[in-house]
Protein backbone atom coordinates (compact mmCIF):
# COMPACT_ATOMS: atom_id res chain seq x y z
CA UNK A 1 0.00 0.00 0.00
CA UNK A 2 1.82 3.49 -1.00
CA UNK A 3 1.46 6.58 0.80
CA UNK A 4 -1.53 9.14 0.48
CA UNK A 5 -1.92 11.25 -2.52
CA UNK A 6 -4.37 13.56 -1.74
CA UNK A 7 -5.68 14.28 1.78
CA UNK A 8 -8.43 16.22 2.23
CA UNK A 9 -8.71 17.16 6.52
CA UNK A 10 -11.28 18.71 7.86
CA UNK A 11 -12.48 20.91 4.82
CA UNK A 12 -15.75 22.54 5.46
CA UNK A 13 -17.46 25.33 3.35
CA UNK A 14 -19.89 27.76 4.23
CA UNK A 15 -21.49 30.16 1.93
CA UNK A 16 -23.15 33.00 4.43
CA UNK A 17 -25.28 30.57 7.12
CA UNK A 18 -25.32 27.81 4.78
CA UNK A 19 -22.96 24.92 5.15
CA UNK A 20 -22.45 22.99 1.75
CA UNK A 21 -19.63 20.85 3.04
CA UNK A 22 -19.24 20.41 6.71
CA UNK A 23 -15.95 19.10 8.10
CA UNK A 24 -15.21 16.50 5.44
CA UNK A 25 -11.60 14.49 5.86
CA UNK A 26 -10.65 11.50 3.49
CA UNK A 27 -7.42 10.27 1.61
CA UNK A 28 -6.79 8.70 -1.52
CA UNK A 29 -3.77 6.60 -2.01
CA UNK A 30 -2.06 6.56 -5.58
CA UNK A 31 -3.59 3.74 -7.52
CA UNK A 32 -7.09 4.10 -5.58
CA UNK A 33 -10.38 5.26 -7.26
CA UNK A 34 -12.50 6.51 -4.44
CA UNK A 35 -15.65 7.59 -5.50
CA UNK A 36 -18.40 10.36 -3.96
CA UNK A 37 -21.60 9.50 -3.70
CA UNK A 38 -24.57 11.20 -1.80
CA UNK A 39 -27.90 12.70 -2.74
CA UNK A 40 -28.75 16.04 -4.80
CA UNK A 41 -26.86 18.77 -3.06
CA UNK A 42 -25.24 16.59 -0.85
CA UNK A 43 -22.22 19.05 -1.76
CA UNK A 44 -20.34 17.09 -3.80
CA UNK A 45 -19.43 19.33 -6.63
CA UNK A 46 -18.68 22.06 -3.96
CA UNK A 47 -16.69 19.77 -2.27
CA UNK A 48 -14.35 19.41 -5.97
CA UNK A 49 -14.65 23.31 -6.27
CA UNK A 50 -12.75 23.33 -3.00
CA UNK A 51 -9.85 20.70 -3.24
CA UNK A 52 -9.25 22.26 -7.15
CA UNK A 53 -8.94 25.51 -6.53
CA UNK A 54 -12.59 27.30 -7.41
CA UNK A 55 -13.46 28.07 -4.10
CA UNK A 56 -11.10 28.93 -1.18
CA UNK A 57 -12.12 26.21 1.56
CA UNK A 58 -13.73 28.52 4.96
CA UNK A 59 -11.85 25.93 7.07
CA UNK A 60 -9.16 22.84 6.62
CA UNK A 61 -6.72 21.88 4.75
CA UNK A 62 -5.95 19.77 1.93
CA UNK A 63 -2.82 18.42 0.67
CA UNK A 64 -1.32 16.65 -2.84
CA UNK A 65 1.33 14.54 -2.14
CA UNK A 66 2.34 15.73 1.28
CA UNK A 67 2.24 19.25 -0.02
CA UNK A 68 -0.42 21.77 1.01
CA UNK A 69 -2.45 23.07 -1.69
CA UNK A 70 -5.23 24.62 0.32
CA UNK A 71 -6.23 27.97 -1.59
CA UNK A 72 -3.54 28.06 -4.28
CA UNK A 73 -5.22 29.08 -7.38
CA UNK A 74 -6.81 26.43 -9.82
CA UNK A 75 -3.51 26.76 -12.76
CA UNK A 76 -0.77 26.21 -9.90
CA UNK A 77 -2.88 23.17 -8.65
CA UNK A 78 -3.58 21.77 -11.79
CA UNK A 79 0.19 22.25 -12.37
CA UNK A 80 0.93 20.28 -9.29
CA UNK A 81 -0.65 17.25 -11.00
CA UNK A 82 -4.41 17.52 -10.30
CA UNK A 83 -6.75 17.37 -12.96
CA UNK A 84 -11.16 17.64 -13.42
CA UNK A 85 -13.80 17.68 -15.22
CA UNK A 86 -16.79 19.41 -15.00
CA UNK A 87 -20.56 18.17 -14.44
CA UNK A 88 -21.77 20.54 -17.76
CA UNK A 89 -19.24 20.22 -20.45
CA UNK A 90 -16.97 22.39 -20.74
CA UNK A 91 -14.92 22.31 -23.61
CA UNK A 92 -13.60 25.03 -26.28
CA UNK A 93 -16.66 25.45 -28.50
CA UNK A 94 -14.87 26.80 -31.34
CA UNK A 95 -11.43 24.68 -31.38
CA UNK A 96 -10.99 21.51 -32.83
CA UNK A 97 -11.03 18.25 -30.59
CA UNK A 98 -7.07 18.11 -31.14
CA UNK A 99 -6.66 22.22 -30.49
CA UNK A 100 -8.43 21.51 -27.54
CA UNK A 101 -6.54 18.97 -26.28
CA UNK A 102 -3.14 20.02 -27.65
CA UNK A 103 -3.90 23.26 -25.24
CA UNK A 104 -3.71 21.06 -22.17
CA UNK A 105 -0.68 19.48 -23.54
CA UNK A 106 1.07 22.40 -24.01
CA UNK A 107 0.54 23.62 -20.54
CA UNK A 108 2.53 20.90 -19.64
CA UNK A 109 5.12 21.38 -22.35
CA UNK A 110 5.19 25.56 -22.00
CA UNK A 111 8.25 26.82 -22.60
CA UNK A 112 9.00 31.12 -23.11
CA UNK A 113 11.46 29.87 -25.94
CA UNK A 114 8.71 28.22 -28.37
CA UNK A 115 5.21 30.33 -26.72
CA UNK A 116 5.66 33.58 -28.97
CA UNK A 117 6.75 32.68 -32.70
CA UNK A 118 7.00 28.65 -33.07
CA UNK A 119 4.60 27.26 -35.02
CA UNK A 120 1.94 25.45 -32.72
CA UNK A 121 1.59 22.31 -34.66
CA UNK A 122 5.08 22.24 -35.44
CA UNK A 123 6.11 21.29 -32.18
CA UNK A 124 6.70 17.21 -32.58
CA UNK A 125 6.13 16.28 -29.20
CA UNK A 126 3.16 18.04 -28.41
CA UNK A 127 1.40 17.33 -31.72
CA UNK A 128 3.27 13.20 -30.71
CA UNK A 129 1.06 13.52 -27.28
CA UNK A 130 -2.08 14.69 -28.22
CA UNK A 131 -2.20 12.71 -30.71
CA UNK A 132 -2.13 9.91 -28.61
CA UNK A 133 -4.54 11.27 -26.28
CA UNK A 134 -7.24 11.34 -28.79
CA UNK A 135 -6.03 7.30 -29.92
CA UNK A 136 -6.49 6.80 -26.09
CA UNK A 137 -9.97 8.06 -25.93
CA UNK A 138 -11.21 6.82 -29.17
CA UNK A 139 -11.10 10.58 -31.20
CA UNK A 140 -8.65 9.94 -33.40
CA UNK A 141 -11.40 9.95 -36.35
CA UNK A 142 -12.84 13.16 -34.89
CA UNK A 143 -9.86 15.38 -34.31
CA UNK A 144 -10.59 18.02 -37.07
CA UNK A 145 -14.36 19.01 -35.80
CA UNK A 146 -15.32 21.45 -33.75
CA UNK A 147 -15.66 20.39 -30.29
CA UNK A 148 -19.07 22.15 -30.21
CA UNK A 149 -20.25 19.84 -33.25
CA UNK A 150 -19.13 16.69 -31.16
CA UNK A 151 -22.26 14.41 -29.53
CA UNK A 152 -22.56 15.50 -26.12
CA UNK A 153 -21.18 11.73 -25.21
CA UNK A 154 -18.22 12.71 -27.11
CA UNK A 155 -18.00 15.99 -25.37
CA UNK A 156 -17.72 14.35 -22.30
CA UNK A 157 -15.15 12.08 -23.70
CA UNK A 158 -13.09 14.95 -25.25
CA UNK A 159 -13.18 16.98 -21.39
CA UNK A 160 -11.69 13.80 -19.86
CA UNK A 161 -9.09 14.51 -22.67
CA UNK A 162 -8.49 17.61 -21.96
CA UNK A 163 -8.32 16.58 -18.20
CA UNK A 164 -5.58 13.82 -19.06
CA UNK A 165 -3.15 15.87 -21.15
CA UNK A 166 -2.08 17.67 -18.06
CA UNK A 167 -0.58 14.68 -17.08
CA UNK A 168 -2.64 14.35 -13.89
CA UNK A 169 -1.51 12.27 -10.58
CA UNK A 170 -4.90 12.24 -9.75
CA UNK A 171 -8.10 12.68 -11.99
CA UNK A 172 -11.54 14.18 -10.46
CA UNK A 173 -14.56 13.23 -12.90
CA UNK A 174 -17.23 15.57 -11.87
CA UNK A 175 -20.79 13.03 -13.26
CA UNK A 176 -18.78 12.05 -16.59
CA UNK A 177 -21.54 9.43 -17.74
CA UNK A 178 -24.97 12.10 -17.01
CA UNK A 179 -27.18 12.67 -19.83
CA UNK A 180 -25.37 10.60 -21.88
CA UNK A 181 -26.71 7.21 -23.42
CA UNK A 182 -26.11 3.63 -22.55
CA UNK A 183 -24.19 2.89 -24.96
CA UNK A 184 -21.96 6.01 -24.63
CA UNK A 185 -21.98 6.02 -21.01
CA UNK A 186 -20.51 2.18 -21.15
CA UNK A 187 -17.58 3.38 -23.50
CA UNK A 188 -16.83 6.41 -21.00
CA UNK A 189 -16.63 3.52 -18.18
CA UNK A 190 -14.71 1.35 -20.26
CA UNK A 191 -11.85 4.42 -20.61
CA UNK A 192 -12.45 5.03 -16.56
CA UNK A 193 -11.37 1.83 -16.15
CA UNK A 194 -8.41 1.79 -18.01
CA UNK A 195 -7.42 5.02 -16.59
CA UNK A 196 -7.41 3.17 -13.06
CA UNK A 197 -4.77 1.62 -14.04
CA UNK A 198 -2.44 4.76 -14.50
CA UNK A 199 -3.80 6.91 -12.22
CA UNK A 200 -5.56 7.72 -9.13
CA UNK A 201 -9.02 8.68 -10.14
CA UNK A 202 -11.75 10.39 -7.87
CA UNK A 203 -15.47 10.29 -9.26
CA UNK A 204 -18.51 11.47 -8.13
CA UNK A 205 -21.52 9.45 -9.99
CA UNK A 206 -24.93 9.24 -9.34
CA UNK A 207 -25.01 5.76 -11.39
CA UNK A 208 -24.82 2.74 -8.77
CA UNK A 209 -23.72 0.33 -11.24
CA UNK A 210 -20.80 2.36 -12.52
CA UNK A 211 -19.56 3.03 -8.88
CA UNK A 212 -19.72 -0.08 -7.75
CA UNK A 213 -18.05 -1.38 -11.13
CA UNK A 214 -14.86 1.18 -10.94
CA UNK A 215 -14.35 1.92 -7.66
CA UNK A 216 -12.50 0.90 -4.83
CA UNK A 217 -13.96 3.00 -1.85
CA UNK A 218 -16.53 5.52 -1.46
CA UNK A 219 -17.31 8.40 0.45
CA UNK A 220 -20.66 8.60 1.51
CA UNK A 221 -22.01 12.59 1.61
CA UNK A 222 -25.26 14.30 3.08
CA UNK A 223 -25.65 17.19 3.61
CA UNK A 224 -22.44 18.17 3.39
CA UNK A 225 -21.07 15.99 5.96
CA UNK A 226 -19.24 12.23 5.11
CA UNK A 227 -21.71 9.71 6.81
CA UNK A 228 -19.61 6.76 5.80
CA UNK A 229 -15.92 5.96 4.20
CA UNK A 230 -15.12 2.57 3.36
CA UNK A 231 -14.86 -0.23 0.66
CA UNK A 232 -18.04 -1.03 -1.58
CA UNK A 233 -18.83 -3.89 0.52
CA UNK A 234 -18.62 -2.01 3.90
CA UNK A 235 -20.70 0.81 2.48
CA UNK A 236 -23.14 -1.52 1.26
CA UNK A 237 -23.73 -2.74 4.73
CA UNK A 238 -24.02 0.31 6.40
CA UNK A 239 -27.76 0.71 7.53
CA UNK A 240 -27.28 4.36 7.24
CA UNK A 241 -26.18 4.78 3.41
CA UNK A 242 -28.63 2.10 2.55
CA UNK A 243 -31.17 4.03 4.29
CA UNK A 244 -30.66 7.71 3.24
CA UNK A 245 -29.29 6.61 -0.40
CA UNK A 246 -28.57 3.17 -1.89
CA UNK A 247 -32.32 1.86 -1.22
CA UNK A 248 -32.20 -1.84 -1.45
CA UNK A 249 -28.91 -2.19 -3.21
CA UNK A 250 -26.24 -4.88 -2.06
CA UNK A 251 -22.58 -5.21 -3.20
CA UNK A 252 -21.68 -8.53 -4.71
CA UNK B 1 -7.62 24.31 -42.70
CA UNK B 2 -10.11 25.83 -45.19
CA UNK B 3 -11.58 28.68 -42.94
CA UNK B 4 -7.87 29.81 -42.32
CA UNK B 5 -7.02 29.80 -45.58
CA UNK B 6 -10.01 32.10 -46.65
CA UNK B 7 -8.72 34.54 -44.53
CA UNK B 8 -4.81 33.87 -45.53
CA UNK B 9 -6.11 34.43 -49.21
CA UNK B 10 -7.99 37.71 -48.39
CA UNK B 11 -4.79 39.23 -46.28
CA UNK B 12 -2.48 38.30 -48.97
CA UNK B 13 -4.55 39.74 -51.92
CA UNK B 14 -5.09 42.60 -50.20
CA UNK B 15 -1.55 43.36 -49.42
CA UNK B 16 -0.86 42.72 -53.35
CA UNK B 17 -3.42 45.38 -53.60
CA UNK B 18 -2.16 47.90 -51.09
CA UNK B 19 1.62 47.16 -52.86
CA UNK B 20 0.20 48.45 -56.10
CA UNK B 21 -2.56 51.35 -55.20
CA UNK B 22 0.59 53.68 -53.91
CA UNK B 23 1.53 54.06 -57.72
CA UNK B 24 -1.78 53.81 -58.88
CA UNK B 25 -3.90 56.40 -57.18
CA UNK B 26 -4.27 59.94 -57.38
CA UNK B 27 -3.09 62.04 -54.29
CA UNK B 28 -6.30 62.16 -52.52
CA UNK B 29 -6.90 58.99 -52.46
CA UNK B 30 -3.58 57.85 -51.73
CA UNK B 31 -3.72 59.66 -48.69
CA UNK B 32 -6.96 58.52 -47.52
CA UNK B 33 -5.28 54.49 -48.22
CA UNK B 34 -2.78 55.85 -46.04
CA UNK B 35 -4.81 56.65 -42.82
CA UNK B 36 -6.80 52.99 -43.63
CA UNK B 37 -3.70 51.18 -43.47
CA UNK B 38 -2.48 52.98 -40.16
CA UNK B 39 -5.92 52.57 -38.47
CA UNK B 40 -5.60 48.70 -39.80
CA UNK B 41 -2.77 48.27 -37.78
CA UNK B 42 -4.36 49.68 -34.51
CA UNK B 43 -7.87 47.40 -35.83
CA UNK B 44 -5.53 44.10 -36.01
CA UNK B 45 -3.99 45.14 -32.18
CA UNK B 46 -7.32 45.31 -31.13
CA UNK B 47 -8.37 42.35 -32.31
CA UNK B 48 -5.78 40.51 -30.25
CA UNK B 49 -7.77 42.33 -26.83
CA UNK B 50 -11.27 41.75 -28.26
CA UNK B 51 -11.15 39.08 -30.95
CA UNK B 52 -8.78 36.73 -29.68
CA UNK B 53 -9.28 37.51 -25.75
CA UNK B 54 -12.77 38.52 -25.39
CA UNK B 55 -11.05 41.45 -23.60
CA UNK B 56 -13.61 44.62 -24.95
CA UNK B 57 -11.52 47.48 -23.96
CA UNK B 58 -12.73 51.03 -24.29
CA UNK B 59 -9.68 52.18 -23.01
CA UNK B 60 -7.82 52.16 -26.67
CA UNK B 61 -7.61 55.64 -27.34
CA UNK B 62 -5.07 55.80 -24.48
CA UNK B 63 -2.42 53.68 -26.43
CA UNK B 64 -3.11 55.52 -29.36
CA UNK B 65 -2.73 59.36 -27.97
CA UNK B 66 0.44 57.65 -26.12
CA UNK B 67 2.01 56.08 -29.29
CA UNK B 68 1.11 60.02 -30.95
CA UNK B 69 2.55 62.06 -28.54
CA UNK B 70 5.71 59.27 -27.64
CA UNK B 71 6.42 59.56 -31.46
CA UNK B 72 6.39 63.53 -31.23
CA UNK B 73 7.61 64.77 -28.41
CA UNK B 74 10.40 62.71 -28.54
CA UNK B 75 11.28 64.40 -32.20
CA UNK B 76 10.03 68.00 -30.87
CA UNK B 77 12.24 67.86 -27.65
CA UNK B 78 14.47 64.95 -27.57
CA UNK B 79 15.46 65.83 -31.77
CA UNK B 80 15.51 62.06 -32.36
CA UNK B 81 14.85 60.69 -35.63
CA UNK B 82 12.33 58.84 -36.94
CA UNK B 83 12.83 55.23 -35.61
CA UNK B 84 13.77 56.14 -32.32
CA UNK B 85 10.78 57.94 -31.77
CA UNK B 86 9.09 55.36 -33.16
CA UNK B 87 10.87 53.28 -30.58
CA UNK B 88 10.07 55.56 -27.78
CA UNK B 89 6.10 55.74 -29.09
CA UNK B 90 6.33 51.32 -28.72
CA UNK B 91 7.52 51.96 -25.18
CA UNK B 92 5.07 54.61 -24.47
CA UNK B 93 2.28 52.23 -25.19
CA UNK B 94 4.06 49.35 -23.85
CA UNK B 95 3.88 50.85 -20.39
CA UNK B 96 0.48 52.72 -20.70
CA UNK B 97 -0.81 49.07 -21.59
CA UNK B 98 1.10 47.33 -18.87
CA UNK B 99 -0.38 49.62 -16.16
CA UNK B 100 -3.68 49.69 -17.05
CA UNK B 101 -3.83 46.00 -17.81
CA UNK B 102 -2.61 45.30 -14.54
CA UNK B 103 -5.75 47.09 -13.67
CA UNK B 104 -8.22 46.32 -15.47
CA UNK B 105 -7.34 42.46 -16.93
CA UNK B 106 -8.27 40.91 -14.19
CA UNK B 107 -11.90 42.11 -13.69
CA UNK B 108 -14.68 40.50 -14.87
CA UNK B 109 -16.52 41.75 -18.65
CA UNK B 110 -18.29 44.70 -17.67
CA UNK B 111 -16.52 46.03 -15.19
CA UNK B 112 -13.22 45.74 -17.47
CA UNK B 113 -15.03 48.08 -20.31
CA UNK B 114 -16.11 50.71 -17.59
CA UNK B 115 -12.61 50.99 -15.68
CA UNK B 116 -10.91 51.14 -19.13
CA UNK B 117 -13.48 53.52 -20.47
CA UNK B 118 -13.03 55.89 -17.34
CA UNK B 119 -9.49 55.25 -16.92
CA UNK B 120 -8.69 56.59 -20.60
CA UNK B 121 -11.18 59.09 -19.89
CA UNK B 122 -9.08 60.50 -17.35
CA UNK B 123 -6.25 60.40 -19.43
CA UNK B 124 -8.07 62.50 -22.01
CA UNK B 125 -9.17 65.39 -19.38
CA UNK B 126 -4.99 65.42 -18.48
CA UNK B 127 -4.23 65.41 -21.99
CA UNK B 128 -6.51 68.88 -22.40
CA UNK B 129 -5.30 69.99 -19.43
CA UNK B 130 -1.57 69.55 -19.54
CA UNK B 131 -1.36 72.15 -22.26
CA UNK B 132 2.66 72.97 -21.60
CA UNK B 133 3.12 69.49 -22.52
CA UNK B 134 0.60 68.21 -25.31
CA UNK B 135 -0.45 71.55 -26.38
CA UNK B 136 -4.02 70.64 -25.45
CA UNK B 137 -6.89 71.45 -28.33
CA UNK B 138 -4.76 72.84 -30.38
CA UNK B 139 -2.15 70.15 -29.98
CA UNK B 140 1.13 70.24 -31.46
CA UNK B 141 2.63 70.14 -34.79
CA UNK B 142 6.62 69.55 -36.18
CA UNK B 143 8.51 68.60 -39.25
CA UNK B 144 8.93 64.98 -39.69
CA UNK B 145 12.80 64.14 -39.79
CA UNK B 146 13.85 61.82 -42.80
CA UNK B 147 14.39 57.95 -42.67
CA UNK B 148 17.41 57.03 -44.24
CA UNK B 149 17.59 59.72 -46.29
CA UNK B 150 14.44 59.55 -47.78
CA UNK B 151 11.48 62.43 -46.98
CA UNK B 152 7.88 61.23 -45.13
CA UNK B 153 6.83 64.60 -46.88
CA UNK B 154 6.80 62.21 -50.71
CA UNK B 155 3.85 61.09 -50.64
CA UNK B 156 5.30 57.88 -52.23
CA UNK B 157 7.42 57.35 -49.08
CA UNK B 158 5.34 58.10 -46.77
CA UNK B 159 2.79 55.56 -48.40
CA UNK B 160 5.56 52.66 -48.68
CA UNK B 161 6.69 53.45 -45.24
CA UNK B 162 3.34 53.17 -43.61
CA UNK B 163 3.13 49.72 -45.95
CA UNK B 164 5.86 48.70 -44.55
CA UNK B 165 4.59 48.73 -40.89
CA UNK B 166 1.37 47.43 -41.74
CA UNK B 167 2.72 44.26 -43.80
CA UNK B 168 4.93 43.46 -40.34
CA UNK B 169 2.58 44.35 -38.17
CA UNK B 170 0.41 41.16 -39.70
CA UNK B 171 3.16 38.92 -39.97
CA UNK B 172 4.22 38.88 -36.38
CA UNK B 173 0.52 39.14 -34.88
CA UNK B 174 -0.04 36.56 -37.65
CA UNK B 175 2.97 34.21 -36.39
CA UNK B 176 1.99 35.27 -32.83
CA UNK B 177 -1.94 33.72 -33.65
CA UNK B 178 -0.05 30.82 -34.93
CA UNK B 179 1.84 29.75 -32.27
CA UNK B 180 1.03 28.63 -28.92
CA UNK B 181 0.20 31.87 -27.39
CA UNK B 182 -2.49 32.14 -29.80
CA UNK B 183 -4.17 29.04 -29.18
CA UNK B 184 -3.77 29.98 -25.72
CA UNK B 185 -5.16 33.07 -26.39
CA UNK B 186 -8.10 31.41 -28.29
CA UNK B 187 -8.27 28.95 -25.50
CA UNK B 188 -9.37 31.83 -23.05
CA UNK B 189 -11.95 33.24 -25.46
CA UNK B 190 -13.74 29.87 -25.68
CA UNK B 191 -13.76 29.21 -21.77
CA UNK B 192 -11.82 30.89 -19.56
CA UNK B 193 -12.73 28.86 -16.86
CA UNK B 194 -11.59 25.63 -18.48
CA UNK B 195 -8.44 27.30 -19.15
CA UNK B 196 -7.58 28.58 -15.80
CA UNK B 197 -8.02 24.35 -15.26
CA UNK B 198 -5.91 23.59 -17.51
CA UNK B 199 -3.13 25.29 -15.71
CA UNK B 200 -2.75 28.52 -17.56
CA UNK B 201 -2.82 31.59 -15.62
CA UNK B 202 -5.47 33.64 -17.19
CA UNK B 203 -4.64 36.58 -15.93
CA UNK B 204 -1.16 37.18 -16.83
CA UNK B 205 -2.49 35.82 -20.92
CA UNK B 206 -5.00 37.73 -21.26
CA UNK B 207 -2.22 40.78 -19.68
CA UNK B 208 -0.02 39.98 -22.65
CA UNK B 209 -2.73 39.67 -24.96
CA UNK B 210 -3.53 43.59 -23.70
CA UNK B 211 -0.27 45.20 -23.80
CA UNK B 212 0.21 43.53 -27.23
CA UNK B 213 -2.62 44.89 -28.20
CA UNK B 214 -1.89 47.93 -26.82
CA UNK B 215 1.97 48.64 -28.78
CA UNK B 216 0.34 48.23 -31.84
CA UNK B 217 -2.36 51.03 -30.91
CA UNK B 218 0.71 52.94 -30.44
CA UNK B 219 2.15 52.08 -33.41
CA UNK B 220 -0.96 53.27 -34.90
CA UNK B 221 -0.46 56.76 -33.16
CA UNK B 222 2.67 56.66 -33.89
CA UNK B 223 2.63 56.54 -37.81
CA UNK B 224 -0.93 58.90 -37.71
CA UNK B 225 0.67 61.45 -36.06
CA UNK B 226 4.21 61.42 -38.57
CA UNK B 227 1.92 61.16 -41.34
CA UNK B 228 -0.26 64.23 -39.86
CA UNK B 229 3.21 65.91 -38.58
CA UNK B 230 0.52 66.90 -35.64
CA UNK B 231 -0.79 65.49 -32.54
CA UNK B 232 -3.82 66.82 -30.36
CA UNK B 233 -5.27 66.19 -27.33
CA UNK B 234 -8.08 64.57 -29.52
CA UNK B 235 -6.14 61.93 -30.18
CA UNK B 236 -6.87 60.18 -26.71
CA UNK B 237 -10.52 61.72 -27.23
CA UNK B 238 -13.40 58.35 -26.48
CA UNK B 239 -13.80 58.17 -30.33
CA UNK B 240 -10.57 56.34 -30.67
CA UNK B 241 -11.55 53.88 -28.45
CA UNK B 242 -14.74 52.92 -29.93
CA UNK B 243 -13.48 53.36 -33.32
CA UNK B 244 -11.23 49.71 -32.95
CA UNK B 245 -14.05 47.88 -31.75
CA UNK B 246 -16.51 49.78 -34.86
CA UNK B 247 -13.83 48.41 -37.21
CA UNK B 248 -13.26 44.43 -35.93
CA UNK B 249 -17.01 44.08 -35.53
CA UNK B 250 -18.03 45.12 -39.08
CA UNK B 251 -15.08 42.98 -40.72
CA UNK B 252 -14.72 39.79 -38.27
CA UNK B 253 -13.60 39.73 -35.09
CA UNK B 254 -10.69 37.23 -34.46
CA UNK B 255 -9.80 37.25 -38.17
CA UNK B 256 -6.98 39.15 -38.18
CA UNK B 257 -6.75 40.77 -41.25
CA UNK B 258 -11.10 40.86 -41.38
CA UNK B 259 -10.89 44.41 -39.46
CA UNK B 260 -9.07 45.80 -42.99
CA UNK B 261 -12.33 45.61 -44.70
CA UNK B 262 -14.02 47.05 -41.63
CA UNK B 263 -11.66 50.15 -41.41
CA UNK B 264 -12.04 50.58 -45.50
CA UNK B 265 -15.43 50.84 -45.15
CA UNK B 266 -15.78 53.01 -42.33
CA UNK B 267 -12.95 55.25 -44.31
CA UNK B 268 -14.16 55.43 -47.39
CA UNK B 269 -18.22 56.14 -46.11
CA UNK B 270 -16.25 59.02 -44.11
CA UNK B 271 -14.53 60.25 -46.88
CA UNK B 272 -17.30 60.07 -49.67
CA UNK B 273 -20.90 59.54 -47.96
CA UNK B 274 -20.15 62.98 -45.59
CA UNK B 275 -19.08 65.16 -48.88
CA UNK B 276 -22.78 64.66 -49.50
CA UNK B 277 -24.87 63.60 -46.33
CA UNK B 278 -23.70 64.95 -43.06
CA UNK B 279 -25.32 62.60 -40.45
CA UNK B 280 -23.38 60.27 -42.82
CA UNK B 281 -23.02 58.51 -39.32
CA UNK B 282 -26.47 57.46 -38.71
CA UNK B 283 -26.17 55.77 -42.28
CA UNK B 284 -22.83 53.87 -41.01
CA UNK B 285 -24.94 52.90 -38.00
CA UNK B 286 -27.67 51.31 -39.88
CA UNK B 287 -25.02 49.64 -42.28
CA UNK B 288 -23.06 47.98 -39.07
CA UNK B 289 -26.78 46.62 -37.92
CA UNK B 290 -27.59 45.26 -40.84
CA UNK B 291 -24.24 43.39 -41.20
CA UNK B 292 -24.58 42.11 -37.28
CA UNK B 293 -27.76 40.45 -38.46
CA UNK B 294 -26.78 38.83 -41.34
CA UNK B 295 -23.33 37.34 -39.82
CA UNK B 296 -22.68 38.06 -36.47
CA UNK B 297 -18.59 37.40 -37.22
CA UNK B 298 -19.07 40.46 -39.47
CA UNK B 299 -17.88 40.18 -43.26
CA UNK B 300 -14.82 37.89 -43.19
CA UNK B 301 -16.21 35.91 -40.23
CA UNK B 302 -18.88 35.48 -43.19
CA UNK B 303 -16.88 33.55 -45.18
CA UNK B 304 -14.02 31.83 -42.75
CA UNK B 305 -15.19 31.37 -39.34
CA UNK B 306 -13.20 32.33 -36.88
CA UNK B 307 -9.73 31.30 -35.20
Amino acid sequence: MSGSLLEVTGVSMHFGGLTAVDNVTYTIRSGEVRGIIGPNGAGKTTLFNAITGDLKPSSGKVYLKGEDITGLSPDLICQKGMSRTFQLTYVFPEMTVYECVWVGVYSKARRASTMFFSQADRLKDVADKTMELCRLVGLEEKRDELASNLSYGDQKVLEIAMALSTEPALLLLDEPTQGVGPQEADGIVQLIELLSQRMSILLIEHNIDIILRVCHNLTVLSFGRVIADGSCEEIGRNEEVQRIYLGDITCS
Amino acid sequence: MERKGIVTRFALVSLLVLAVLGVVLPSGARSLVVQIMIFSIFAMGYDICLGYTNQCSLGHSMFFGAGAYGAILSIMSFKLGLIPALGVALVAGFVFAFLLGLICVRLSEAYFVIVTAIISAVFHLLAMDMTWLTGGDDGLSTTIPPVFGLSLYNPYVNYYFVFFFLLVSYLILRRIIGAPLGRIFISIRENPRRAHFLGYNITRYKLIAFVLSGVFGALAGALYTMTMRYASADYFNFYWSVLPIVWCLIGGTGTLAGCWIGVALMSLFQYYVSAWFTHYLLLFGILILIILKVSRRGMLGYFAGRG
